[in-house]
Formats: C-alpha cells, structure tokens, sequence
C-alpha cells in the first residue's frame, strides 16, 4: 500500500519535471507550451505509455475548476486599469456579445453536422465559445514579440472575462439537457440568473479584492504568509461566489484585477510566487486534462471535429470579431488578428467534462470532440500567431536596446526603489547625455571600488550605479541607459521613413507627398489631423493613410492624447496574398497566385 | 526606380567640409544648382522649407532632406559624405555624416514617393552604410550606390 503511494507521488511529480523540462524544447522550436503540456499528459496516459489510468471526470474538474480559478486570478491580477482604457468596452463586448454570437454559430453548424438537436448543438457551441486566458497571455508576452497596446489589451482582457460567461452558458444547457427540457424552457427566468451570475461574481469579486489589500497592507503576519493568504484568499472568493451561484470564475478574476491594480506591500515577492503558483496551475490542469483523455476513441469523431475546428476558426470566431468590432474604429488588419487568435484552450476542455459529470448520455464525444479542436486550434492559431502579427504590421519594434537594470524593492511599503543600472557602451550616458537632477546616483561602482556620484564625476562605460526612484521614473531611466537600437528596415515600416513635427500644417505636407486634402483639413495641424482620424486613447504606432503614404503616431504622450512625434511612410507595405504566412513551398504559392490572380482579371472581364 | 535615373557621377561629393545644417544645405543647394541650372536661392529655401515641417535627419547620421520644385524637368539626386559629422536636429539627436538630397518636379508623382522610399531603404542597409562611409572619392562612391545588387532589393 505504502509503496503503491510513494510509486504514484514519483510518477506524478516526474510528469510535472517532464513538462517543465519540455517547456526548453518548446522555446527552441516555438510550439505553444500548453500544446507540448497536454501532449505529455496524453503520453502518460492509458493510450500512451500507460503511467497513469486516469478515468475519474469528477475529480478532474475540480481539480480544473481549482487551478482555473488561480489562472483567471493571475490574469486579472496582471491586466493593468490602463488596458481597460485602452480596450474595455470592446473588449468587453467582445466577451458577452461575441461568445454568443460564436456559440450560435458554430451551435447551428454542429446540430447539423453531428445531427443532434438544437440545444445538444448549441452545448457544444459554448463548450467551444470562449478564448482561453491561460494560451492568450503566454503567447502573446513570449519570443520577445510586442503586440501593438490596443490590440494586446483587447485580447487579454476579452480572453479573462468570456470565461464566466461560456461556463454560466455551458452549466445551464448541461441542466436543461440533463432534465430532458426542450428549448422552449429557456425563459425570463434564465436572463435574472444570469443577471445574478454577473452582478453578484462581479461584487463579491470587489469584496475579496478588498479583502486581499486590507490583508496585504493591514495586518502584520510572518512576510512568507502573504503571498500564501493572497492565494487562498482568491480561492475562497472563487468558492464563496460559486456557493450562493454568482459566476465564482468572474469573482476571482475581478479580485485580481483589483488587488493588481492597487499598491501593495512586497509586490516583487507576491508577483513571483503568484506566477510560480500560475504556472503550476497551468501544467496540473493541461496534464490532469491530457491524462483524462482517450486518444483511442478520437477516430470516431475526428472528421467531425476537425470541421467543426475549421468552421469555428474560419468562419464563427471572424464573423463574431466584425460584428462586434465594428461598432469601434478598429482596422482591417487589427480585426482580422483579433479574428486569428480564438486561441481555445483548457477552458473548452473543461467544459467538456461538464456534460460528462452532468450525466448527459452522449456527455464523452463532447469531450472527445473538445479536446481534438483545441489540439487544432493550439498547433494552428498559436504557432502562428508571430508570422500573422507581423504579416499584418501589429508587431511592434522595440524602442529602445536591452538595458541591464536589476530592481530592488524597498522592505517597507515606501513609494522609492533601489534600482542598479550598469551603464552600456553607446548608451546615451555613455555618449555624454546630460543627467536629470533627479536622477543622482547614490552610488558609483567603477572597476571595483563604489564612489560617491560626486567624486565618480562624469558617468563612463562599464559603470554600474545605484539610484533609488519611483517606479515611474524607471522608464526615463531605461531610456538614458539602454543601447540604442538601430534603425532597420522593419523600423521604417513600422515608424515611417520620415518624420513631421506634430505643428506641421497639413496643407504644406499634402503636396510634398502627393495626397489632397480638403481646405478645411489644410488648415490643421498633422496632430489635429491625427487626432480627428483615430481612435482614442491613441497607441504607439497607430496610422491612417491617406494617398498612398500613411501617416503613424511615432511618438506620443503617457495617457495617449497628444502626438509628439508624427512619422511618414512614403511606401507602406500592406498584407497581401503574397506576403501571406502560408506554410506552402515557394513553386505551389506562385502557382496559388497565379490562380487567384487569373480568376481576378476574369471577373473584372465580365 | 534605379538610383542611376537620378544621381549622375558629378551628383557625388565625397569630402564635403561644412561646420552647420544650413551651411550643408546651401553647398548642396549651390551643387544642384549647377546640375539642374535652376536658381541656387529657390533649392535652398525649397530645403528650408521642409526642415521647418520637421528634420530629415532620419537618424543613425543620415538625413536626407528633400522638396519639390515648379521648374524642374525630372528627378534629382545628389550624395554627399561630410568630413566631419554636423548637428542636423535628427531624431535620434546623432551628428549626420551622410546626406542624400533629392528633388522632384512637382508632378512627379508617384515616381518621387517610390525614389524616396527607395533612397530611405538603401539608407536604413547597415552594410551599405558602412560600405559608404569607408569609400573616400566621387568615383567608387558613384559606383556603390548605382550598383546593381544595391538596387536588387528594390521593392515594386
């Protein structure tokens, strides 16, 4: 018996080691981690190696719903107020109107492809209507790519908070299925449940935010505590919204939100561990999911779900982005990204099990059928999602080079931080750049021996210096201190090949690059001109174009408002079918274009 | 568009000795003066006038100031190397050491946007930029920036 134990607790742990150690694998050749995670646990598992016979749906849902819970807080806990106000209300449409709209659609698709009724097909809709958090947030914040802010924020919220509601849908159809109701039974009564759902999530999750920061910066406990009562605490509010059937999912998440949002003492360690404790959540739900799943049985649902994959990718998830889109200014390229990364994740999985607990018959090719889309829609969408960013010109440049800087928070609550910068060769200091008053080194280490600021003099190359300033200041900082980047030509398409002061009449600017404009626009300034075509607040790197050059925000003020930089592109690349990330060798895209291509000429003929 | 339509070998300065901005923009304008046999004033204050819309110091030491002209009959461009690099208000505040100056009739259209593009790539090609600032006369200078691989990467 004993040894049976210590024989599970090595096998449970090894996995756990083995998807870690995977994640190495995965950065070298760029699959989605969670993809590599879900393929260990399915190795594991009774059709792969046979570790582990894993058959038990209660007990993975707990352990899914716990770890999601923790996912969603994190989530909350790392999306800034600032995002919300640069993608809130879309974003925010996104995740109510729009995962209707995708379980609709790809409900009505499945009654007819699978041959189910009407609420058996919309059931698999909402299994698969949400975007996961967990597959968004990773992708988009590794590689060392940088999503344009509006679009970025507009994912990540969207991805945190159209969980509860594909969950609050799901959880109602399994209990209508389960019940032997027809459609007809959704009534008025499930708008006020809903309305509970939300409202109440939402409020409880304001209490424990509240909660979480009155303990933080309240009580005094043993430092290593905090972090573990933040933790629990957002598991109890998961709960405590989940008993009185509030929306626990959307509880935690707001918690999160809140308790991220606010200053709060030993945030350095709180952040640490909570993405420690996120990772682990991430890898026990993808193994636990991956161990529940019977590969053997996919065949007999393959075709169905892999048109079911191709409807939902192609077609649901970019017809529900513009219709909800385009209530926004938002441009071609950024709904079609929007409409690219659907990524489905462990949220779909686990509402898969949903039906298998809830006793619904047929409650496995639910599963079965959730598990092989969000298979598809990891090794599709998330492998792709670099190529497709830059392909559409969402990538942003990096700003400024890499800055070596090591941050030391402060032990009391104090508003300052220890930072250290080592000074790097070319850096603007290094090159003789005025310090700000501010700005004093409190310490100079040169070639070994630490000197006052005053007694170092002027800043050299290979100085490391210790400064302590507020967190905000750090930007500044960065900028003084970092190696510049060079210019090259993916800069230039980003940023423009020229630039125009912000005052620039726009009348002397449209006949030197052979654009009109009205009179009226004449008289503004190339700002005013910007500022009247896009939306707000406005983002590094937005553009219009107007002729054929387009005109980009290069540089800009902290909330978005003023433009202090405008740049030109005399030649913009666009996306076109050409540049198109398409994994076809070279001879059978010349070919696919020359189709195209002729079939074009030929309507125009006609 | 080839860089050989708009610069001809007389178009290239290698060692051109000037301490200022607009002290660089009247040599060049008194250089395109003599190639184009328009009015040196009228170049330099057509110069002028797109530096007050914002510096064509695009950065890296390179500027490549640019403006259109009524009387003009086609596209003009002249290259400059300066002996000693000069403050040109760029936007990464570097010295500028290498000018590129381009001027276009004013119904030149489509072909000034693709020449500027062009010219504002080959800019941006560290190689070619390190290539430029190594080669000291008009000839080799005239050479490398007309040479066909330079314009191989040519977009449209």
């Amino acid at each position: 018996m004993l040894e049976a134990q210590t024989v599970a607790i090595f096998i449970v742990a090894g996995l756990v080691c083995a998807a870690i150690l995977s994640s190495l694998l995965s950065f070298r050749i760029g699959s989605p981690l969670l993809l590599v995670f879900l393929v260990v646990g399915l190795a594991a598992g009774e059709d792969g190696f046979g570790l582990v016979v894993f058959n038990d749906a209660g007990t993975a849902y707990l352990i899914g719903s716990i770890a999601l819970s923790v996912i969603l807080f994190d989530s909350g806990y790392a999306t800034r107020f600032r995002s919300y106000r640069a993608a809130g209300v879309p974003a925010v449409v996104l995740a109510t109107a729009g995962v209707l709209l995708t379980a609709g659609l790809t409900g009505t698709a499945a009654k007819f492809l699978f041959n189910v009724g009407w609420l058996e097909g919309m059931l698999l809709g909402t299994i698969l209507a949400s975007t996961d958090a967990a597959a968004v947030f990773f992708l988009l914040r590794v590689g060392g790519v940088t999503i344009r802010e509006r679009i970025r924020s507009l994912l990540e919220i969207e991805s945190g908070t159209n969980d509860p509601m594909a969950i609050f849908l799901t959880l109602t159809l399994v209990e209508l299925i389960a019940a032997g109701a027809g459609i007809e039974t959704l009534s008025a009564g499930l708008l006020g449940r809903f309305a509970w759902a939300m409202l109440g999530g939402a409020l409880i999750g304001a209490a424990g935010g509240w909660l979480i920061l009155v303990a933080v910066n309240r009580i005094q406990f043993d430092k290593p505590l905090y972090p573990l009562i933040v933790l629990s605490l957002a598991v109890t509010v998961f709960a405590m919204a989940s008993i009185v059937e509030a929306s626990g999912f959307l509880a935690t998440y707001i918690a999160g939100l809140i308790a991220g949002n606010m200053r709060m003492r030993y945030s350095q360690a709180l952040e640490d561990f909570q993405s420690g404790v996120t990772w682990f959540c991430q890898i026990a739900m993808f193994l636990t999911l991956g161990l529940l799943a019977t590969p053997s049985e996919f065949p007999a649902v393959f075709a169905g779900a892999l048109a079911i994959a191709a409807f939902l990718i192609f077609f649901a998830r970019p017809l529900a982005v513009w219709i909800c889109l385009s209530l926004f200014r938002f441009s071609p390229a950024d709904m079609t990204f929007v409409s690219w990364v659907g990524l489905r994740g462990a949220v779909s999985i686990l509402l898969g099990i949903i039906p298998l607990v809830g006793g619904i018959g047929d409650g496995q090719s639910y599963f079965n059928i959730a598990f092989i889309v969000v298979l598809l829609s990891l090794a599709i969408q998330g492998w792709s999602i670099g190529p497709v960013a830059r392909w559409l010109g969402l990538l942003v440049p990096p700003i400024k080079g890499p800055v070596d800087r090591i941050q030391l928070e402060l032990p009391t609550a104090s508003r300052h931080e220890l930072v250290t910068y080592k000074i790097a060769p070319d850096s603007p200091v290094a090159l003789g750049a005025r310090m700000p008053r501010w700005a004093r080194p409190s310490l100079v280490i040169r070639d070994g021996a630490s000197m006052s600021a005053r007694r170092a003099g002027r800043l050299k190359e290979g100085d490391s210096i210790y400064i302590f300033v507020t967190p905000r200041q750090v930007q500044l900082l960065d900028k003084l201190f970092a190696r510049p980047v060079p210019e090259d030509e993916f800069t230039s398409t980003f940023f423009g090949d020229f630039i125009l002061k912000p005052d620039a009449r726009m009348g002397d600017v449209a006949p030197l690059y052979d654009f009109s404009v009205s009179e009226e626009e004449a008289e503004l300034s190339a700002e005013e001109f910007l500022l009247r075509r896009l939306p707000q607040p406005l983002d590094m790197g937005d553009r219009t174009t107007i002729g054929t050059v387009d005109l980009i925000v290069r540089a800009l003020n902290e909330e978005g408002t003023r433009v202090l930089e405008v740049g030109i592109s005399v030649q913009p690349m666009r996306p076109s079918l050409e540049t198109m990330p398409l994994p076809l060798p070279a001879s059978v895209r010349k070919v696919l274009l020359k189709a195209i291509g002729s079939m074009r000429s030929g309507m125009r003929e006609e | 568009m080839d860089l050989q339509d708009l610069v001809i070998p007389e178009g290239v300065i290698a060692h051109l000795k000037v301490t200022s901005k607009k002290q660089a923009l009247q040599e060049l304008a008194a250089k395109a003066a003599q190639v184009t046999e328009l009015d040196e004033r009228k170049i330099f204050e057509t110069l002028l006038e797109r530096e007050r819309l914002g510096s064509t110091g695009v950065g890296q030491g390179i500027a490549i100031p640019h403006g259109k002209l009524a009387s003009l009959d086609k596209l003009h461009g002249l290259f400059a190397r300066l002996d000693h690099p000069i403050d040109f208000d760029s936007v990464d505040e570097k010295p500028v050491d290498l000018i590129f100056l381009l001027l276009a009739p004013e119904s030149a259209g489509a072909d000034h946007l693709k020449a500027l593009a062009r010219i504002s790539r080959l800019l941006r090609n560290q190689k070619m930029v390190e290539k430029l600032r190594a080669t000291e006369n008009n000839e080799a200078l005239y050479a490398l920036l007309t040479e066909p691989s330079a314009s191989a990467t040519s977009v449209a």
